[in-house]
């Protein structure tokens, strides 16, 4: 294949700033660890951050997977993957467990990661504090002087006028008992995922210009209250249209011409996996 | 075999993410540094990471005998600046580096401020043989239960890289290098303890 770029995209230079903000990330859970954010050719906003540090990464031997919320098809998705592919001729795949790479928008695979691979979240807000402080300067200070009541304001407040916390997604977590850190807007579904987790958790900020990262067997613990407790999206009682499966992501989806909703695996991968292990066991099972 | 600063730096980077990622998973980065320059004074595999992190936006400084020659070396190859140990980014402390070089540069190294923590010093070793042998006991971030390793270095680095790291977020992280080419990395949150040597009577 022609190349036309240099491996991966990127100047060398590029990938070392990349490289040495990654490693100060992996030393310091969940601190954001600001870096020269390169111009991409995908517009700000839009995974820039993940898709520099998976440029950084990646190597001849990876094999790359990209989700858009579950999804390994949207526009999205299909875009990163395909400019990760045009610049370096590696192979792609949607099976979660085959990839060593897999770059994430708001979602964290249904399949367990292991040791090996590296999952790499696109965030657009890394700094879990801003709706509450909007001058950089201060949250820094805030940071610096593990000083999070404004956290726990936020989510105080939201108990008083709703009745409980109501973080669709983005809740923010405290990473090894320091930093409390935006884990990019994953559903609370996913928030448990991050603790302890096998795999190293990379989450990139490209317009904001941050790199962090929970590394393997790290303390992430949602914030909440005691009387409030963190509670995730609940599915009792709901399977998948699809596969059948339970306890899983799901998304709730609305019929028009029968006016009914039904709940499919947000995860498509994870989905299509299923229905195929059942119809080959079906097919096995009527031979 | 010639030097591939594209693909060799990063296999060679992922397998520092790993080790980095995982305090006391000693990596084998013998398939790179075999292509390094083996002349040039440290050992390969430190050579090999020189090119993975030094560039302009950098500085560095050698503990070294021959601290002014490889100093200039690796000025030339990698356009990093020279700084004194107390500033720097990146020290590298050799295996011909004196002895309490290393204590000094722990000691001299920056840490950092509290706002930012990133702005301090990543510590390179040249050790003695790296194994994992059930000498020093790992615990922290990136590690499940408990790491064992065996880190041959002058007596008293631990107690002077445990004193500056007292104040996490504030600390040093440190890569470590042997001359079989394998390498292992300390974070700053790596807490370490010497386990006792049980002897038994025969």
């Amino acid at each position: 294949m022609q190349i036309n770029y240099n491996f991966a995209f990127f100047d060398e230079g590029s990938k070392r700033e990349i490289r040495r903000a990654t490693l100060k990330a992996i030393a310091i859970p969940g601190y954001q660890v600001p870096f020269a954010s390169r111009e991409m050719p995908i517009a700000r906003g839009w995974g820039t951050g993940g898709l520099q540090l998976t440029l950084s990464l990646v190597g001849r031997d990876d094999i790359v997977k990209v989700i858009d919320q579950g999804s390994d098809e949207s526009v999205n998705a299909v875009s990163i993957k395909k400019l990760v592919q045009n610049t370096t001729d590696i192979r792609t795949t949607d099976e979660t467990a085959q990839a060593t790479l897999i770059q994430s928008r708001h979602r964290i695979p249904e399949i367990p990661l292991r040791a090996g691979q590296i999952l790499v979240l696109q965030v657009p807000m890394p700094e879990p504090l801003r709706m509450y402080e909007p001058r950089e300067a201060e949250t820094k200070k805030l940071h610096a002087e593990k000083e999070y009541s404004g956290a726990w304001l936020m989510l105080f407040e939201q108990i008083m006028n709703y009745g409980s916390m109501t973080t669709g997604a983005d809740h923010p977590v405290m990473v090894h008992d320091r930093y409390v850190m935006a884990p990019s807007p994953i559903p609370k579904f996913d928030n448990a995922k991050l603790n302890a987790s096998e795999a190293l958790i990379l989450l990139g900020a490209g317009r904001e210009k941050k790199i962090y990262a929970v590394p393997p067997y790290t303390k992430v613990v949602s914030l909440d209250f005691e009387d409030y407790p963190f509670e995730t999206e609940s599915f009792e009682d709901r399977s998948c249209r699809l596969c059948g499966s339970t306890g899983v992501f799901m998304d709730e989806l609305y019929d028009d011409v029968s006016g009914t909703a039904y709940f499919q695996c947000n995860d498509t991968s994870y989905c299509l996996e299923r229905m195929n292990e059942q119809s080959w066991r079906e097919g096995a099972e009527s031979r | 075999m010639n030097f591939d600063a594209v693909h060799d730096i990063q296999r060679a980077y992922r397998k520092v993410v790993e080790s980095m990622s995982r305090p006391g998973l000693i990596s084998d980065l013998t398939v790179e540094a075999d292509k390094a320059d083996g002349q040039w004074g440290g050992l390969p595999v430190t050579w090999v990471l020189a090119l993975m992190l030094l560039d302009t936006e950098v500085t560095f400084c050698i503990c070294s005998q021959r601290e002014a020659e490889l100093t200039g070396l690796l000025n030339q190859l990698t356009f990093a600046k020279r700084t004194e140990p107390e500033k720097a980014d990146y020290i590298f402390v050799l295996h011909d580096a004196g002895e309490g070089d290393l204590l000094k540069a722990l000691q001299g190294a920056k840490v950092g401020t509290l706002a930012d923590p990133h702005a301090s010093a990543t510590v390179i070793v040249e050790s003695g043989e790296l194994s994992e042998d059930f000498e020093l006991s790992l615990k922290g971030p990136g590690i499940e239960d408990e790491s064992f390793v065996r880190i041959p270095l002058t007596p008293g680095w631990l107690e002077a890289r445990a004193e500056k790291n007292a104040e996490y977020p504030l600390g040093i992280d440190m890569l470590v290098v042997d001359k079989n080419n394998k390498l292992l990395c300390l974070p700053r949150t790596s807490r370490i303890e010497e386990r006792e040597v049980l002897l038994w009577d025969m």
